[in-house]
């Protein structure tokens, strides 16, 4: 299908601009983390850096409490990947292969309560997690992580699972296996893809959570990135070399992820709001 | 049609399943002990704190948990007659049409792009959701560096054409606008691979013949793809809304509601009168009226552009 009336050249020109809309944040980021102090600040901004240096990252990991969140937030991403993985991959096979009686309702149920604005839950949240003595714990923060990222992700899955052959399973049944042999060995394999978008979903919601990390967290040696970054721009707000090698090493792990996984991710967010 | 089908498909597959009974008991055993933990969690983390956040609006609560009593619904009248609570309740609305419009934009002519052949087209399809997978607190920084007066690169870019746009996030009259614009960067990829998918499920051979009939490419356009991907962009519409709408952290990390309250919209307000008002009670009062209003728009919104049935 060819866009109303775009010639060649707007086109062309349309390219250009999305690709430095998109990509030109994100190199200026990265150059800007590797300059020198004198050079960051120059009138003149240089567009490759001449005075490459890691000065920065030194500084970062070595006077700041950097990688103390970034540990924090390795525990409540990867924390969060594991527990959602488990709920919402139980919960998918149970409601959109085993189909339960009932099912369409709980998984509508699920689904509606994803769209309960965060804001409405904040303070009672506060006092649950007070009551559970989970206030400023790994623990805390994961569980409500998992209850913001598992419902997406049973929806998620269930494009996978659909597409995995029901005749599988009879033949399974045939060859004298029990649903969990099955669900196990036969069905959980061959949503690797499924598993993998899933994971990244996760990771990448946990590292960048900020609105319960915010409250949840009272300790400085909890915090996660998103709070722990945002109080060195405080800190240091007129070292930009600084603030750009934090941001950098914010950003970085959740792209690697995305580009082991992205074509699987993007495919399945596709594929479950179209089907 | 493709509801139908579903269903039929479903019928079948159960009464293949029929023969073996202990079977499909043993199935259903293991599907509920699957789904029961999920369910545990959200009616933990979602249902309970949902009933408590509306008992918390019905009395005067100030620090979270500390000792209240009922006062029915005095504390909705307070919210109610806060001057603060209808300019953030207009400040979202002005967020959330802001940042569709933006969005759909954005996402419509960069589906267009995606859909066409060629590498560049071939390669942005992976890289283009790049803002979106970019951590929010990165997003916000690094906005803040490039619309830095001393030292930005867009500042400086703009001022050397001389467009001089002064501190957008510092300036109450443009930092909604400039927040919104940065927060349209940061979804726009999600907008633009959802409406790319629709598109790409319009079969190429209904197109065809539109063109063979003499129709031009945005009669096209607008009479057949369209129409057909209506369902999706629904979707997309109210979900894409509703999420909207409750962003709080790309907000609060670059203006925390500022400057003067300018960028405060109804999540900021709810969670500075919460957590830095200490009036736990006011804050879930002004969360139950905004879910109120919510459903009365995405009410209104399905009546509105809902898909007819079995077209």
């Amino acid at each position: 299908m060819s866009g109303p009336s775009l010639t060649a050249l707007p086109r062309t020109l349309a390219k250009a601009v999305l690709t430095i809309i998109v990509i030109g944040p994100l190199y200026w980021v990265t150059i800007s983390a590797f300059k020198g102090r004198e050079e960051i600040i120059r009138s003149t901004p240089t567009l490759v850096p001449e005075t490459f240096t890691l000065s920065n990252f030194e500084q970062l990991f070595q006077a700041t409490d950097y990688p103390i969140f970034l540990r924090n937030s390795a525990i409540v991403a990867v924390g969060t990947t594991v527990v959602t993985l488990l709920l919402s991959l139980g919960a998918a096979y149970g409601l959109y292969r085993l189909r339960v009686p009932g099912g369409g309702r709980i998984a509508a149920a699920i689904l509606l309560s994803y769209l309960i604005p965060g804001t409405l839950l904040i303070v009672p949240l506060y006092s649950m997690l007070a009551d559970l003595q989970l206030i400023d714990t790994y623990a805390g923060l994961i569980l409500v992580n998992v209850a913001f990222t598992a419902p997406f992700c049973t929806w998620l899955l269930r494009g996978f699972i659909l597409s995995v052959p029901r005749d599988l399973d009879e033949a399974a049944a045939i060859d004298g296996a029990g649903p969990l042999r099955t669900m196990a060995q036969i069905v959980l394999p061959l949503l690797a893809p499924g598993i993998a978008t899933v994971s990244v979903y996760s990771f990448v919601f946990a590292w960048t959570e900020f609105v319960f990390a915010s409250q949840f967290v009272v300790s400085s040696s909890m915090q996660t990135l998103p709070i722990g970054l945002s109080a060195i721009v405080g800190q240091y707000t007129v070292n930009w070399g600084l603030v750009m090698a934090g941001t950098l090493f914010t950003l970085l792990p959740t792209i690697v992820l995305f580009a082991f996984v992205g074509r699987h991710f993007v495919g399945g967010l596709i594929a479950g709001a179209t089907k | 049609m493709a509801a139908t089908i579903n269903r039929l498909a479903a019928t079948v597959s159960r009464r293949r399943q029929a023969p073996s009974r202990r079977r499909s008991g043993r199935e259903a055993l293991l599907g509920y002990a699957l789904v029961t933990p999920i369910v545990v969690v959200m009616l933990l983390v979602i249902a309970l704190p949902v009933v408590s956040a509306v008992t918390t609006s019905m009395q005067d609560q100030r620090v979270i948990g500390s000792p209240s009593s009922f006062v029915g619904f005095a504390t909705y009248l307070d919210v109610l007659s806060d001057r603060a609570f209808w300019a953030a309740l207009g400040r979202s609305g002005i967020w959330l049409i802001a940042n569709m419009v933006v969005q759909a934009v954005l996402g419509f002519s960069t589906a267009l792009l995606l859909q066409r052949s060629g590498w560049w087209s071939r390669t942005a399809r992976t890289w283009v959701v790049l803002p979106w997978v970019v951590p929010t607190v990165a997003v916000a920084v690094m906005w803040q560096w490039m619309l830095n007066t001393n030292y930005g690169i867009v500042y400086k870019m703009l001022d050397a054409v001389g467009i001089d746009i002064g501190s957008p996030f510092g300036n109450p009259a443009v930092a909604l606008g400039a927040v919104i614009l940065v927060n349209s960067w940061h979804w726009f990829p999600l907008s633009a691979v959802v409406i790319y998918g629709a598109l790409a499920t319009v079969p190429t051979e209904v197109i065809e013949a539109a063109k063979v009939d003499g129709a031009g490419a945005w009669r096209t356009f607008t009479s057949i793809t369209l129409p057909l991907i209506q369902p999706i962009l629904f979707a997309l519409g109210l979900v894409g809304s509703l999420w909207s709408f409750n962003i709080l952290d790309s907000i609060y990390l670059i203006t925390a509601g500022g400057p003067a309250g300018a960028t405060t919209t109804m999540p900021v307000y709810v969670y500075d009168t919460a957590f830095s008002a200490f009036r736990s009670s006011r804050a879930a009062a002004a969360s139950v009226l905004t879910v109120a209003v919510l459903v009365v728009l995405a009410l209104v919104f399905a009546r509105l552009s809902r898909p007819k049935e079995e077209v």
